[in-house]
């Protein structure tokens, strides 16, 4: 540091957060990152949360099997409640795996130094939270062992798939978002898995690593061809994002039903899949770089700047829950009316003002600087974040079934414990899947930071 | 079968971004043809220093997002108005708007796939073994070390000559490359 | 690319004025088409199977008798059923959310749930705005008492878990009917067709028939003032129609 730079604890200084610490160099930060993989012995801490995660996974996998074998009658889903627990966990989650696409897509094409450190992390937990999202709309149908209909093969019936279904959209967008997402993560690791290789400790991490690097020898012709390819997989990422919670928006708009059927539905899903995956992001990025020592690398300035993505995507999605009570109101119909007077009266209203609590007015509290930049104020924060959303899916998909177009049809959707323990056994497969990736493979994308730290050494002998 | 060790070429270790792209030019000025660099990231410029030309991966991705989405198309116009068309709900059969997202996600998918698998075929990758990984200090090229390598194709090759070219570059260890 | 027509349009009428509420359409048509009792337990928890309900709608213009006047009260109120059967809507938006072709339109105009490719999505359920169809949660049938067996239609597939099902306007009376008319070599007469809801009815309020005959009590039905479609609005252009009913109380009988 220079004379001239202002001093540590003064205002302008917080303002010059430093995407990367100061005082790394290549090796640093290649150690750093491959230690935690290849050197760091598994603490007590690491075992107790694994084993408990397993524990819940076992618990997800008894209550698939219990429902394989009664039926779907275990959830509280009847008629005209035909959707409950399932869709709205379904979109939960995929929701939340938006925002590691958007990182490493659309903040690469933007050009933000300040993805680097978190794309990595970002977009496991992209894969592992579409993977959770999957085991849904397999599991909730009335046969699952038949789901494969919904694929386009020629079938002994002679039939196709009804593609003007917006479940078929879904199978279409779902598949593609996992396989454009898995395709993106493995490109960006490849040069990290050789570098790992190439450190490896043990004959059994060199086989590994040597083989899931394919050979990646850091040639430049090669690179040339990769930055190529990565540039593209980002522009295509970037629409793929948009159109995929779009297309999962549309198995509501498309419908009939009033409080589905609103134009509002696939913007307001897209911003609201950025503010909870940005939500957990940050659930995952504050401990993960306490318990490793990542804080050179996960700066304030990332935990700021998710924050305030966070506040932004959450303004538009209360702009969303406005102009869904405008447009109901405006448009006169009988039944959209009804649906939103009824999200404000009906027996499920403590669920709609959970939501606007959760979603709308505590997240403004990250207007304040103090706030956005207390650690523990935005973990708590992600997490009442995550539980908002989690909510607005289920005030959307179960509040307007049970209360449609005729009177005499109206339910009541009561959740099971069989509701409960699938939901929480997939955050449990969630939880463990993070647990191994943090173990397996470099949880910050290492190249990228050593561009990050040829960057700011080309930055400090500008300023000299 | 003769196990007879090969020289591949020479290569020399750097240590920062300005250094290689220094070397690489006055390697290039220098009438090398045959020359590879290896950094522990992408470094902008440096393969074009070297004679690299054009690269098909945004081709190759135009034609997989192409294929991708007239497949798309194709495959539900004709399942849904041809092989077997189906009165559902008195919609068209053509419903073009609603095969839109479909159409859609496969140009993606076609493209994206192309994108990787294309990259990785034109890199000729997998391929596990190379050259130069006999060199030990190679494993500082994933690290924090940049090295440039004159193949022995090059018509210009020649061992004396070229490492001490090389030297001449101030290229911290310069070490023989050989095929085993 | 062969379009396949036919010269029946199958439309049902019901008579709003003649419907007492007394539900032998309901159980008709559980009987005719193996519908399962599903228990107390399963009711309470909205999963009834019936295919065809009959609502209730209460008319009250105060809320307490007046016994001066006939006027209907919160305590004494007008009641008016409507048997609620699938509408087979021509624009069913039901047919449109299937991912699978599991419930299609034939050319008679009937909304055709296919049993054996149905996978159990319930998007049909939640797209159907008159919320007749059913799902079978679990197992609802008994497999396994033989006197059972005997009880039930062998003419209409016995529903396993995990599909949907809805009222088919009798199909397989349709069927049979046209079979034997085929074997004749002459077209089916109106009231050859009886559904199983429509036999029951004391009062006949239920009439199904082919709308396209001008001549058939259906079409003439139809053409009546009183005819409406529920939910008009919403243009499914339900097949299932109902005749308004109208109350006109001679006021010198009531003050007695």
């Amino acid at each position: 540091m220079s004379a001239s730079e202002p001093p540590v604890n003064s205002p302008d200084l917080r303002r010059l957060d430093p995407v990367l610490a100061p005082g790394h160099t290549y090796a640093s930060v290649t150690d750093k990152i491959a230690a935690v993989v290849l050197t760091r012995p598994l603490g007590i801490g690491w075992l107790a949360g694994f084993t408990v995660a397993f524990g819940v996974v076992m618990v997800l996998f008894a209550s698939l099997a219990w429902l394989i074998i009664k039926g779907v009658g275990i959830w509280g889903i009847n008629v005209p409640i035909g959707w409950g627990f399932a869709i709205v966990n379904f979109v939960w989650w995929i929701g939340i795996g938006h925002a590691g696409t958007l990182i490493s897509a659309i903040l690469f094409l933007l050009n933000q130094k300040w993805r680097t450190s978190i794309n990595r992390f970002a977009e496991a937990m992209t894969l592992f939270a579409v993977a959770c999202a999957g085991i849904f709309p397999l599991i909730h149908t009335g046969r699952p062992w038949m789901a494969f209909y919904m694929f386009p093969y020629p079938s002994t019936m002679g039939v196709w798939p009804q593609f003007r279904s917006p479940l078929i959209w879904d199978v279409f967008a779902v598949s593609t978002y996992g396989t454009v997402s898995l395709l993106f993560w493995f490109v960006g690791l490849l040069p990290d898995l050789a570098t790992l290789r190439d450190r490896a400790k043990t004959r059994t991490q060199q086989v590994i690593y040597g083989a899931l690097s394919l050979g990646w020898r850091n040639s430049a012709h090669h690179w040339h061809r990769y930055q190529s390819a990565y540039l593209l997989l980002a522009g295509l990422a970037t629409p793929l994002v948009l159109s995929v919670h779009t297309v999962v928006s549309f198995d509501f708009s498309v419908a009939i039903v009033p409080g589905w059927h609103t134009t509002i539905f696939p913007p307001y899903f897209v911003a609201g899949a950025i503010y909870s995956g940005f939500a957990m992001v940050l659930t995952l990025a504050i401990p993960l770089r306490k318990v490793y020592g990542l804080e050179d690398f996960i700066t304030m300035r990332h935990l700021e700047n998710m924050a305030k993505v966070m506040l932004a995507t959450g303004l538009i999605v209360a702009y969303g829950y406005f102009v869904e009570f405008f447009m109901a109101f405006y448009s006169g119909n009988k039944f959209d009316v009804f649906l939103a007077t009824q999200r404000l009266h009906g027996p499920y209203s403590h669920f709609y003002f959970a939501l606007i609590l959760c979603n709308i007015l505590t997240p403004q509290l990250l207007w304040f600087e103090k706030v956005r930049r207390n650690v523990v104020a935005l973990f708590l924060m992600s997490l009442v974040i995550n539980t908002g959303m989690w909510l607005e899916r289920f005030v959307i998909v179960v509040i307007s079934l049970t209360r449609d177009f005729m009177p005499s049809a109206w339910g009541r959707y009561s959740a099971t414990f069989w509701d409960y323990s699938t939901f929480v056994g997939t955050l449990g497969l969630f939880v463990m899947l993070i647990f191994l990736f943090v173990r397996g493979l470099p949880a910050i994308a290492i190249s990228e930071m050593r561009e990050l730290v040829a960057h700011q050494s080309n930055g400090k002998k500008e300023n000299e | 079968m003769e196990q007879r060790s090969q020289l591949y070429g020479v290569m020399g270790e750097f240590d920062t971004p300005e250094q290689i792209m220094a070397a690489a030019r006055k390697t290039h000025e220098a009438g090398y043809k045959r020359v590879t660099a290896y950094t522990p990231f992408p470094i902008e410029g440096l393969a074009e220093a070297i004679g690299f030309k054009w690269t098909a991966v945004p081709l190759l991705t135009m034609i997989g997002g192409l294929g991708g989405g007239l497949t798309g198309f194709a495959m539900q116009y004709w399942m849904m108005a041809v092989s077997y068309p189906l009165n559902i709900g008195g919609r068209p059969l053509n419903s073009w708007p609603a095969f839109i997202p479909v159409t859609f996600e496969l140009t993606i998918l076609g493209a994206a796939s192309f994108a990787v698998f294309g990259m990785l075929a034109l890199n000729k990758l997998p391929e596990p073994y190379h050259p130069v990984f006999n060199v030990d200090r190679f494993a500082h090229a994933s690290t924090d070390k940049f090295f440039l390598c004159i193949e022995a194709r090059d018509p210009k090759f020649n061992l004396a000559e070229t490492a001490r070219f090389l030297r001449g570059l101030n290229a911290q260890h310069v070490s023989e490359v050989k095929d085993e | 690319m062969e379009k396949l027509t036919s010269p029946y349009k199958w439309g049902m009428v019901i008579d709003l004025d003649r419907c007492t509420g007394c539900g032998a359409c309901v159980v008709a048509c559980q009987a005719e088409n193996n519908i399962p009792v599903v228990g107390k337990d399963q009711v309470m928890r909205g999963r009834e199977m019936h295919w065809i309900r009959v609502d209730r709608y209460y008319h009250a213009e105060s809320a307490t008798n007046d016994a001066s006047t006939y006027s209907p009260s919160l305590d004494n109120p007008e009641t008016f059923f409507q048997p609620v059967p699938c509408m087979q809507c021509e624009n069913a938006p039901c047919e449109q959310v299937c991912p699978v072709d599991a419930t299609v339109h034939s050319a008679e105009g009937l909304n055709d749930m296919v049993y054996n490719r149905c996978i159990g999505t319930r998007y049909c359920s939640n797209n159907c705005p008159y919320k007749v169809r059913r799902f079978n949660f679990l197992r609802f049938q008994d497999w396994d008492t033989p006197q059972l067996k005997l009880m039930r239609n062998p003419e209409v597939t016995v529903r396993s878990r995990g599909v949907m099902e809805k009222c088919t306007y009798c199909v397989q009376r349709i069927n049979n009917v046209r079979i034997d008319a085929e074997k004749q070599n002459r077209p089916i007469r109106d009231a050859e067709i009886v559904t199983a809801c429509e036999s029951a009815c004391p009062s006949e309020a239920i009439v199904f028939g082919n709308a396209n005959d001008p001549s058939s009590r259906v079409a003439k039905l139809k053409a009546q003032q009183r005819n409406y479609s529920i939910l008009a609005e919403i243009n499914a252009r339900p097949r299932t129609t109902y005749l308004a009913a109208v109350r006109n109380p001679n006021a010198e009988l009531e003050k007695a």
